[in-house]
């Protein structure tokens, strides 16, 4: 009798371990998606009693995101907004008084810089805004796409010093020394965006900016962990893996990504800054890390590196990755099986 | 200490192991993979974030979106997929049929999102 006790005990536990709410209501949960953000996708998804209150924590976070978007956005002004776009056209000209959020990310991207080894370069923004425009043509006339010219890019490459990214933190100034360089931060800006967010967002939300997953904690609050399904790079309704996520980042970098064709080829978008063409490493390098900032930049790195190179960056920031090969093959690193689910 | 107890079977063995036996299939089955494509699924399009239609995944049909680009949107076989479009890059159309709860296509030229909802597996998919 005594045993059957124990085990009847056992069951208890588990079946309470499977009810969610916090007082025996089951929370619905919900998902809003939003286009106008960073030119990508952003979706929250969360749990809440109603959709209404759901609508206002997720209308919260875009209203957020909307004032980094505009912050960092590279083509466009804003009306009494110093942006990225204001310090580009002042290259060579004048400092520009920016928000400190434009400091604060900038004064990463240098540390970044540093740690990669320069494979994150965020003062690349001439050679990417050649691929940029190939890319956009190309896209709008499929026919007559075609690569940057050799020439042009190279002489761009001599314009990305990110020496010449002047900070003055004390008067809160950004200024490009050379008039021929220019800032592009897509490489972190997304991340680093969310991860701002994302800590001053309620718990038990999964914020994704195109696809720079955060959760802000666990999707109940019996702590459920949060499902998240890698895409297979040969695209499909299969996951390479399903893992569990309870907090910190989420995020891939595929050579499937904004991507055009020229002669049959397809072409992505991130540029090894040694060859100035896409790199061919890998497919698909999906990271796991607390903060999303740091996970974006290392997904743009380790794109650019051989496994062994990418390994010691993932050991400075405790973080794991998950490897697609050109053969389609995946690698790991220590301790990501831990977190995979199937 | 008692030799007697170890070697007897009793009734109360007999109802652990079967209680054992049971919780392991019930285990099983609640967290067995539930099939994601399922009938009971919806397809609901968004444009300008408002949801404009809502359709069942297992009812074949064509919808023909307006705005700024058009899209031709196919549910066919429990599948879904934008098979025409004129917005730039045409990333929408390449995305190809996708038939699992919680995927979504998505036209950012034309504000149009295509989400499959109903009981999902995976809460987000990072691509």
């Amino acid at each position: 009798m005594k045993r059957l006790l124990t085990i009847l005990l056992a069951v208890s536990v588990l079946l309470s371990g499977c009810t969610t709410g916090s007082m025996g209501v089951e929370q619905k949960q919900y998902t809003a998606t939003f286009l106008n953000l960073f030119d990508t996708v952003t979706t929250v998804v969360g749990r809440a009693d109603s959709e209404a209150e759901f609508k206002e924590k997720a209308q919260k976070v875009h209203d957020e995101l909307l004032i980094y978007h505009q912050l960092f956005d590279i083509y466009h002004d804003y009306d009494g907004i110093n942006n990225l776009k204001t310090v580009n056209d002042q290259a060579g000209v004048a400092p520009v008084k920016v928000d400190e959020r434009i400091i604060r990310l900038l004064v990463d991207a240098k540390a970044f810089y540093e740690s990669t080894g320069g494979r994150v370069n965020v003062a690349l923004g001439s050679v990417l805004e050649l691929w940029h425009e190939a890319r956009s043509d190309g896209r709008d006339d499929p026919v007559n796409a075609v690569l940057p010219e050799q020439e042009a890019l190279d002489k761009a490459s001599t314009h990305t010093d990110i020496e010449a990214l002047v900070i003055d933190e004390t008067a809160s100034t950004v200024y490009l020394s050379d008039p021929e360089m220019s800032l592009d931060v897509g490489a972190i800006a997304k991340g680093w965006a969310v991860q701002q967010v994302a800590e001053s967002s309620p718990t038990g939300l999964l914020i994704s900016v195109g696809g720079n997953v955060c959760a802000t904690g666990p999707k109940d609050t019996s702590g459920t962990p949060w499902v998240i399904g890698i895409q297979d790079p040969d695209g499909g309704n299969d996951y390479l893996h399903t893992i569990y996520v309870s907090g910190g980042s989420v995020v891939t970098s595929g050579d499937y990504q904004r991507t055009y064709v020229v002669d049959g080829k397809a072409y992505h978008h991130i540029i090894d800054p040694d060859t100035l063409y896409p790199s061919e490493y890998w497919r698909a390098v999906t990271i796991v890390c607390e903060d999303s900032g740091v996970a974006d930049a290392l997904s743009t790195a380790l794109f650019l590196l051989p496994m062994e190179e990418g390994q010691k960056l993932l050991d400075c920031c405790g973080a794991k990755a998950l490897w697609v090969d050109l053969d389609g093959n995946i690698h790991y690193s220590p301790g990501f099986n831990d977190l995979i689910r199937t | 200490m008692n030799k007697n107890l170890q070697l007897t079977f009793r009734k109360g063995d007999l109802l652990a192991i079967l209680l054992v036996v049971a919780m392991t299939v019930m285990t099983a089955v609640f967290f067995l993979p539930k099939n994601t494509s399922s009938q009971n699924a919806v397809v609901q399009i968004y444009q300008d974030g408002e949801l404009v239609k809502e359709i069942s995944l297992g009812e074949d049909q064509t919808i023909r979106l307006t705005g700024t680009y058009r899209n031709t949107i196919e549910i066919r076989d429990g599948k879904v997929a934008v098979t025409e479009t004129d917005c730039p890059g045409a990333d929408c159309a390449h995305s190809g049929w996708i038939s699992s709860v919680g995927r979504s296509i998505v036209c950012l030229p034309n504000r149009v999102e295509i989400r499959i909802v109903g009981d999902a597996e995976v809460d987000f998919v990072v691509r």
